[in-house]
């Protein structure tokens, strides 16, 4: 087969528009970037949790499979793990990590279930590629995905079996799909097909987080304030003629894709799902560090989701994003106005709401501010097209001749060190401050949250299987016992040391720092009789985990 | 009146007004008014890329600077060398930032010539008279990252306030180490919560026993526990005695005896850990000396801090007597405590 032979084939099988060339480029090429730094990334505290109940998901569907009749009293057994989440994400995870380390033997375990999360990764990358070339040609489809990974929280989420990426995904695919139904986008009608594939794609998004809810009122809302100008020039009776199809189809799909893929619902659906519901209507409220102070319980300040949005984002990115917000608010006012030659209104009005909602929801004084920038990660896309769409039309509007140079040469001033801030982070994205914060310490000096949910602890196990003695228990703190349990699994942690339950019962301490936590770093001088700690993971000096032992624990 | 004015009157024969020629300047104005208000589309285009094109500019400075500003392991290394060298009894190590707690792991711990005597490195964020006693210090060394992101000279300043003689800052790579010598160092007689050992504990009249675990063991339901530990108060680490209080018929009493008195008795009381956050009732710590009561102490319900307590002992100076406290909270939901006391001269 010679050279041209090759050549052809591959590009029988790629894509025949750029715009879904550019988008598989990006997929694949995050899918790759993601499954190779993986590896740096520790296990957190609900990671380690995904994962088990992962495994336990993919035999159950297994065993259904083999058993249908006992297929209602399985779901109890297996999926009673992690019920607090619905089940997609966890099942692809379990299943990947079915077929790539169980089954063939290829990864580590913790890649097997990771893998999942690299799909999910790609397919977010996909997405961002294909709406930004849509809405701004080549350099759109190039750079909103860079937009969005370049932010050093982001990439962090594109490797963890989490929730919160995936959920991001399939909310921008869910909007995405929408939008398409609407035939909003100028290039074709509007079609059933688009409706149908929202209301299947909003149906994995509930099936994987609960904020997937959101998104019908949210488009239903974006839809009234789209039609409203319609409506009062040609009266409520033109409303129904422009119903969007996709919203029966999210109606009825959402739920069923929910059910079909939750096995946890089968035996009492209703109880069930209320169950779900309550337990989410009434989240504990965790500790978290924010300028200065401790917040604990509600009301908490409104400006916390925008104030660690301005100081993780990297400042470039994000003068391109706020750039993109105001630009689209001026379409916005200008379409109402009535000059709206060449805008979409449906368009403008989706695009903002989807990048400030998420934000704003979280700003609510009484919602569970925890978890970093992550919980209004849906944003992040949105943010990304709009800065894509700025950077593309200030080429456009400063240099009309040749557009591209404008554009490229603003991308790689803004790029460039949001680039080389996520390499320098890596693997501690929930340790990640921006150069406006001052980086790790700049947030430490203003009393901002220094990390979360243990994962960071991967950085000393090195030093821990170098140094500690046979058979030393170890408090590993903020690491869960399944987290722990699978580091030795993958042979990444020494399989004769012992879980310790606290400083009193340990000979080594693993201290993660959280401010709300030092009580139990100064129980462990005293129980260890030091305060000088044996290793430690520094982040441009700012400690994230520090070990103590006990004398002769550590050799 | 009926007659009409006349127009054509000498009133209405006004002057050709002179004509005004406008100056460069003016002409300048006009034309930058003109480009910039009301802005066009390529104004705004041209005001978003030089945002973009500054702030990538910072990020990138940042970057690039960022690890000449930070210490390097060979800084940290002089620095303890120093330190090793140069620290003797009544010195700690102060930080700054006080984040920069990898001091910690890579400076001395003891003194290099008794290696019995501590070197305490603390990573407090102000160093006030008012705010921190630093009882039995005589020196402060402070390792500063002064390039750090973050970075300022509070703790410096707090230190020079209540220093007599100030020795730097060396510079020592990316970092600098200052030796503060205090001018009214807070000497101390006696630091009680080092003599729990030798104290007597009692929870109404039952006492309590010794554990294996050098603390003592109080008779309730469960059994409560006094001890002398390092915990955290107001986010900060306090080495005091940590004890249950009892309630007002059974009042929890550590008794020191042969404590060498000064006309000062000081000390602090706080909740330790989340002790504080959930609580109900407030706290009193009674002290007696030789049995003479001398003062109350109290730490109230939701509100989390150490707080200091001093009391005159003029009368008992220079006598080696019997130190009491009585700790007790009036109702249920009682959090530990957690205080320390010392005599001074």
């Amino acid at each position: 087969m010679n050279a041209t032979l090759i050549r052809q084939r591959i590009d029988s099988a790629l894509p025949r528009s750029a715009r879904r060339r550019i988008a598989l480029a990006w997929a694949l090429g995050v899918f790759v970037v993601a499954a190779a730094t993986a590896p740096a990334v520790g296990i957190s505290r609900d990671e380690s949790v995904y994962f088990n109940a992962a495994e336990g998901y993919a035999h159950f569907w297994l065993e259904a499979a083999r058993a249908p009749s006992h297929a209602i009293d399985l779901a109890d057994h297996y999926y009673s793990a992690n019920r607090e989440h619905p089940g997609l994400a966890k099942l692809l995870y379990g299943v990947t990590h079915a077929v790539l380390a169980s089954g063939l033997g290829m990864t580590s375990h913790m890649e097997g279930f990771r893998f999942g999360a690299f799909l999910f990764a790609g397919l977010l990358a996909g997405f961002l590629s294909l709406w930004g070339y849509v809405l701004c040609g080549t350099w759109g489809g190039l750079l909103a995905p860079a937009l969005f990974f370049l932010v050093p929280r982001n990439f962090y989420h594109a490797h963890p079996a989490a929730l919160d990426l995936p959920e991001t995904a399939l909310w921008l695919a869910t909007v995405y799909a929408y939008w398409r139904s609407l035939g909003a986008s100028g290039d074709q009608p509007r079609t059933w097909r688009w409706a149908v594939a929202t209301g299947l794609l909003f149906g994995a998004t509930v099936a994987t987080k609960h904020n997937g809810w959101f998104l019908l009122p949210l488009l239903f809302s974006c839809w009234i304030v789209s039609a409203l100008p319609a409506a009062l020039r040609e009266g409520p009776r033109a409303l129904p003629a422009r119903f969007p199809l996709a919203f029966p189809a999210m109606l009825i799909l959402g739920p069923l894709v929910l059910f079909a893929t939750w096995p946890w619902l089968w035996r009492a659906p209703v109880p069930r799902f209320r169950e779900y519901l309550a337990f989410h209507l009434h989240h504990e409220n965790y500790a978290w560090a924010y300028l200065g102070t401790l917040m604990r319980d509600p009301p908490f300040p409104v400006s916390y989701p925008f104030v660690v949005t301005a100081l993780t984002v990297p400042a470039a990115v994000l003068a391109a994003m706020v750039g993109g917000l105001a630009q689209a608010g001026s379409r916005i006012v200008r379409a109402v106005r009535g000059h709206a030659e060449g805008i979409s209104l449906p368009t403008e009005v989706l695009l903002v709401a989807n990048a400030l909602f998420p934000i704003c929801l979280i700003a609510w004084p009484t919602v569970p501010h925890f978890g970093g920038a992550k919980h209004w990660m849906p944003a992040m896309p949105f943010l990304a097209l709009l800065g894509t769409r700025a950077l593309v039309g200030a080429g456009r509007l400063l240099l009309p001749r040749h557009p591209g140079l404008v554009t490229g040469a603003l991308a790689a001033v803004a790029l460039a060190p949001a680039a080389w801030q996520v390499a320098h982070v890596h693997p501690f994205g929930t340790a990640a401050w921006n150069d406006l914060a001052g980086g790790a310490g700049g947030a430490a000096s203003m009393g901002m949250q220094r990390q979360f949910w243990g994962d960071n602890m991967v950085a000393v196990l090195p030093a821990l299987n170098d140094h500690a003695a046979p058979g030393a228990r170890v408090w590993f703190q903020e690491a869960t016992w399944l987290a722990v349990k699978q580091y030795q699994r993958d042979g990444r942690l020494r399989g004769d040391l012992v879980w310790a339950s606290g400083p009193e019962d340990a000979d080594i301490s693993v201290w993660h720092h959280h401010l709300e936590f030092r009580d139990k770093e100064f129980r462990t001088w005293t129980e260890l009789g030091t305060a000088r700690p044996a290793a430690g993971v520094y982040l441009d000096e700012v400690p994230l985990v520090q070990v103590y032992a006990r004398p002769g624990a550590w050799r | 009146m009926t007659e009409r004015p006349d127009y054509l009157g000498p009133s209405y024969d006004l002057r050709t007004p002179t004509e005004v020629v406008p100056t460069r300047g003016d002409v300048l104005r006009e034309r930058a008014r003109r480009a910039l208000w009301p802005p066009r589309p390529e104004a705004w285009a041209a005001l978003f890329a030089l945002a973009v094109v500054a702030l990538g500019i910072h990020g990138l400075w940042f970057q690039a600077t960022l690890p000449d500003r930070l210490p390097s392991a060979i800084d940290w290394k002089a620095a303890a060398a120093l330190l090793a060298r140069d620290a003797r009894p009544g010195d700690v190590v102060a930080l700054a930032p006080p984040w920069a707690e990898r001091a910690r792991e890579v400076l001395p711990d003891r003194l290099q010539q008794q290696p019995d005597v501590p070197l305490v490195t603390l990573a407090l964020p102000r160093y006030t008279q008012a705010l921190e006693d630093l009882p039995g210090v005589r020196r402060v060394w402070l390792v500063s990252l002064p390039g750090a992101p973050g970075a300022s000279r509070t703790i410096a300043r707090d230190l020079a306030e209540r220093s007599s003689r100030i020795d730097g800052p060396q510079p020592l790579g990316a970092l600098t180490v200052t030796r503060f010598d205090l001018k009214s160092p807070l000497q101390v007689l006696a630091f009680l919560p080092d003599r729990l050992g030798s104290a007597t504990v009692r929870v109404g009249d039952e006492p309590c026993q010794p554990d294996l675990r050098g603390g003592l063991r109080c008779p309730g339901t469960p059994p409560r526990r006094v001890i002398r530990e390092v915990r955290e108060v107001d986010f900060l680490p306090r080495v005091c005695i940590r004890a249950e209080p009892g309630d007002p018929a059974g009042p929890l009493t550590l008794e020191f005896s042969e404590v060498l008195m000064g006309s000062v008795l000081r000390g602090h009381l706080g909740a330790p850990g989340d002790a504080g956050l959930g609580t109900s009732a407030p706290v009193t710590l009674g002290v007696k000396v030789d049995g003479q009561e001398i003062g109350l102490a109290e730490e109230p319900a939701h509100a989390p801090g150490w707080r200091a307590f001093q009391f005159n002992t003029d009368r008992f100076a220079g006598k080696r007597l019997a130190v009491a406290f009585e700790i007790r909270s009036p109702g249920p939901g009682r959090p530990d405590l957690c205080f320390d006391a010392f005599t001074t001269p």
